[in-house]
């Protein structure tokens, strides 16, 4: 147990998109093997927040970001970062469903082959086990080679998270991943979230606090950009400290 | 139709079709007389007369289109029937003899169909790597800038006219071929191939970028996230996504590249054998299309020669229909695309397109090794003929050794590699096209003075000016418009907002395209044969005009179809539902935000128009006149037709030729930047 408990730390994070600031000091710890939930209304950072982590907000030509962000100590914003091996280690599922139009085994076998995994044998196992693991297998299991566009949301959505499993990133970052689907679908990606957690470290943003209430260890409760608090779930919920997030978490107002 | 009772009993017979088993209070409150509409003073019979007339006339208009796609497609094949009863449609199609004016005269179109297939073929190969390397570039690469830049610049030189090209290619390419592999001549197939290639450019790579940059932001998300590279985003998620659209943009290439007369006429010396050996790019060759030009001209009307040129014009729409039928089931991949279709409206049953996409799908991941090797195998030899030996065998070994190291160099290096390339072709492109641009406009400057826009033309062209001909560009042009715009938007609106897309409107439409997709020197020959022959209109204005109208009526159907589908149902239903009657929804509602693709559309037709000789070069023009017309049957000058004469036939003219392509240049490319700019601009400001 020599690693530290908080596999992401952010320090002093200010975000601008072009002249708009987007988020303002933010500072915070991330636990590794713990469900960490950000919630706050729509609008409020969380969903720019996530996507600091994988650096996913590279794509957007305005962005600029200051302060520094470290993913196992290491500074993912220095100049001599590796990109693509940060979003290798930290994996994203999002808001929609989006597999690639390749089949159900193509979709997973995607990231291994890319990380140069050619035998298929390996690529077998990789894809069962990772659709094992996203809970997905006995349903798919005999149209593996079917368009993956032929599931429904919710499968969808657990063949990104199995996707993404394949790869063995350290983190899963998921951004809404249940607001494009059912009840019963959102309750199927929350009980493999509480399965996640053993082995990864899961950050996830949502609007809806019951689901943050349920699935998460910790809770950031953002607001026009700044990160108000910062805690457990079980306190954040019940002795909230500050009044804006009292206000929110009893659905005063957001 | 429009009385308030109707639309009371519309309203409930909504709630109930949406499935909600709503009790819901009675909603007749307008048929109950203690109720009288609010307003109740609406002229209704004034409106449903107006409405019935707006109706019959655009009931008139696509019935006029609809007679006219069937009768020049009638009249075509009954006018190729006789040469197929007096030799035989097998013997015309495999005889190895074309010439018809010889003594026993032969009709076998076996060398011009070979020809017409080795020109596209060799072109194809040269083109493809180009502007798909040069699409990709555009499409993810390049800087927002940078694309801003090259995307409209690219889609301009898509409206050169085909006779520009070909000017340039006469006495540019052809030279240069000649001198630099010691030929007797530089008209060749090579030649025809290369300026094909150059002319498929534009439309393949801008067709192929769109397809790219369609391709949903999702699928490049999910793949970056999982730690790819941007190259191994774009070659293993992006392209195999946009793989439909890009097949659909070689398919266009190809389509324009069969059909295409002016430019191969004249680089390619036409003369109607097969290369010997198969692969000597050197012989000189002869397409199909280039037998119409040189040919119609000179025919008998109702000689087994005139009847000949029908049956090629016959095979040309055999293959517009064979390259159409495949670019239909290839768009029909787009439209199902990556995402589960339901077929809802076929009452369960599976569409026949539904059926083919995974059989063809099936095809193509069998053929792609095969169809790879062969591609790379024909751009290897073009590269060997034109740049010799070296050059293709530091290519192949540079292939084999990029192969084999592919597994063990790093993605990071494969992706620079792969950028390198793209890059390259894009500055080989964007150098053509500026050779061609400078050449022209440097050279055409020269020549261009007062006199030269106002006077008329002495000494075969040499000396004097063009004015009769921009006049006559002008004057067919606008006649062109004038028949062609009425008709086709009153038949697109008819056939999209009053039709319920039946059958009878299916058949329609695959006319439309296949006229949509036909050799503009086919529509030269129809209007030689009907208007000027049959109707005795001479070689005239009026027979111009209405040929140049023809040619463009498909394409002026189809973009404005285009743009009406594109409003959202959502639109018309909610005019529909607040009382509007049809004319009035499609008026108020439907036109104005189609309004801008409707222009785009009727702009690029009248730059076509103004570019394109085959079509005008038997039915109205002559070289040179020295007076305006006065009448609708005197034949006018024009600019495309004048700079092919005095580019073919007058001898010491390079001046005034480059002179007339300057000017034709400017008056096209700006048409077509008039369109690019509107375009530009709504797809800014309008959002839905």
């Amino acid at each position: 147990m020599e690693k530290s408990p908080s596999i992401i730390t952010t320090k002093n994070l200010n975000l601008w998109y072009g002249e708009k600031q987007a988020l303002a000091d933010i500072t915070m710890e991330v636990e590794r093997n713990r469900v960490t939930a950000l919630i706050g209304p729509s609008g409020c950072g969380k969903s720019t927040l996530i996507r600091v982590f994988n650096r996913m907000n590279d794509l957007i030509d305005t962005c600029r970001v200051e302060g520094s962000v470290l993913i196992d100590d290491q500074d993912i914003y220095h100049p001599a970062a590796d990109v693509v091996s940060i979003r290798k280690k930290v994996g994203m599922v999002f808001q929609k469903p989006n597999p690639f139009p390749k089949s159900v085994y193509e979709n997973v076998a995607y990231g291994p082959r890319i990380h140069g995994i050619r035998e298929r044998g390996e690529l077998d196992r990789i894809v069962e086990v990772s659709l094992r693991d996203a809970a997905l297998w006995n349903e798919v299991k005999d149209r593996l080679h079917d368009p993956a566009g032929g599931l429904s949301g919710g499968q969808q959505q657990r063949l990104c998270i199995a996707r993404c499993l394949a790869v063995e990133p350290e983190i899963i970052l998921m951004d809404e991943p249940c607001s494009a689907l059912d009840p019963i679908a959102t309750a199927k990606i929350e009980n493999l979230i509480d399965i996640l957690k053993r082995s990864y470290t899961v950050v996830i943003v949502t609007h809806n606090m019951q689901q943050a209430a349920r699935v998460s260890d910790f809770t950031g409760f953002m607001y026009l950009g700044k990160l108000i608090e910062f805690g457990e779930t079980t306190r954040i919920f019940e002795k909230p400290k500050e009044e804006l997030t009292a206000n929110y978490v009893t659905g005063r107002f957001g | 139709m429009n009385s308030p009772v109707y639309i009371g009993r519309n309203s409930t017979g909504d709630v109930s079709n949406s499935g909600q088993d709503l009790p819901g209070p009675p909603t007749f409150t307008y048929n109950s007389p203690a109720h009288p509409a609010p307003g109740g003073t609406l002229p209704f019979p004034r409106a449903l007369k107006k409405e019935g007339a707006i109706e019959a006339l655009l009931f008139l208009a696509s019935l006029v289109a609809i007679v006219t796609v069937l009768f020049i497609l009638a009249y075509l094949f009954l006018n190729a029937v006789p040469i197929f009863q007096e030799v035989g449609f097998f013997e015309f199609v495999t005889g190895l003899s074309w010439d018809p004016t010889g003594i026993p005269p032969s009709y076998g179109t076996f060398p011009l169909i070979v020809g017409t297939l080795l020109v596209t073929l060799l072109a194809m190969a040269i083109t493809l790597p180009l502007s798909l390397g040069s699409a990709v570039f555009i499409a993810e690469i390049a800087s927002p800038r940078t694309r801003s830049i090259l995307k409209p610049a690219i889609e301009l030189l898509a409206g050169i006219p085909s006779v520009v090209y070909g000017f340039f290619g006469l006495v540019i390419l052809t030279e240069a071929l000649q001198v630099s592999f010691d030929l007797d001549s530089g008209l060749t197939w090579l030649a025809g191939s290369i300026l094909l290639a150059i002319m498929a450019l534009p439309t393949i790579t801008s067709v192929s970028e769109d397809a790219i940059k369609a391709v949903p932001r999702e699928f490049r998300e999910g793949s970056l996230a999982l730690g790819a590279t941007r190259w191994q985003t774009m070659s293993r998620v992006v392209i195999p996504a946009a793989f439909s659209g890009i097949t659909a943009a070689i398919i266009l290439g190809i389509g324009r590249a069969v059909g295409e007369t002016m430019a191969v006429l004249m680089v390619c010396g036409n003369a109607p054998i097969i290369p010997v050996p198969i692969y000597n790019v050197f012989s000189p060759i002869r397409t199909l299309t280039a037998t119409l030009g040189i040919e119609t001209g000179e025919v008998a009307s109702g000689s087994a020669h005139y009847h000949a040129l029908f049956g090629v014009a016959f095979l040309l729409l055999i293959i517009t229909l064979i390259v159409n039928m495949i670019a239909t089931v290839v768009i029909g991949r787009i439209q199902s695309g990556p995402v589960r279709v339901i077929p809802r409206r076929t009452g369960g049953r599976i569409p026949l397109r539904n059926r083919i996409a995974p059989a063809m799908k099936a095809i193509f991941s069998k053929l792609r090794l095969p169809a790879t090797v062969i591609l790379g195998a024909l751009v290897l030899l073009a590269i060997d003929l034109s740049a010799g030996h070296m050059a293709a065998a530091t290519i192949l070994a540079a292939t084999v050794a990029f192969l084999l190291a592919r597994r063990k160099v790093s993605s990071r290096i494969t992706e620079k590699i792969a950028f390198s390339l793209m890059i390259g072709a894009t500055l080989i492109v964007v150098l053509i096209l500026g050779v061609i641009l400078w050449n022209i406009v440097v050279n055409g400057l020269a020549a261009i003075s007062w006199e030269f826009l106002t006077g008329s033309p002495r000494d075969l062209g040499r000396g004097g000016g063009i004015y009769p001909a921009i006049v006559g560009t002008l004057y067919l042009v606008a006649g062109a418009i004038a028949i062609a715009l009425p008709i086709g938007i009153g038949a697109a609106i008819y056939l999209v907002e009053y039709t319920g897309g039946g059958r009878f409107v299916r058949i329609i439409r695959s006319g439309v395209d296949l006229l949509n997709g036909t050799p503009s020197i086919v529509f030269g020959l129809f209007g030689f044969a009907f208007f000027v022959l049959f109707l005795h209109f001479g070689v005239s204005l009026l027979a111009g005009q209405i040929t140049l109208g023809l040619l463009i009526l498909p394409t002026i159907i189809r973009t404005t179809e285009e743009a009406l589908k594109c409003v959202p149902q959502g639109f018309r239903e909610g005019s529909l539902a607040l009382g509007a009657s049809r004319w009035q929804t499609v008026s108020r509602v439907v036109i104005p935000p189609a309004m801008p693709g409707v222009l785009t559309g009727a702009i690029l037709a009248i730059g076509r128009a103004a570019g394109e000789t085959a079509a005008i070069m038997f039915t109205a023009v002559v070289f040179s006149t020295r007076f305006l017309p006065t009448s609708p049957f005197d034949p006018v000058m024009a600019l495309p037709y004048h700079l092919f004469i005095l580019a073919t036939n007058v001898p010491n003219a390079r001046t005034n030729q480059y002179g007339t392509a300057l000017v034709l240049l400017v008056l096209v490319v700006g048409i077509y930047s008039i369109a690019i700019v509107l375009r530009n601009h709504y797809q800014k400001t309008v959002r839905w």
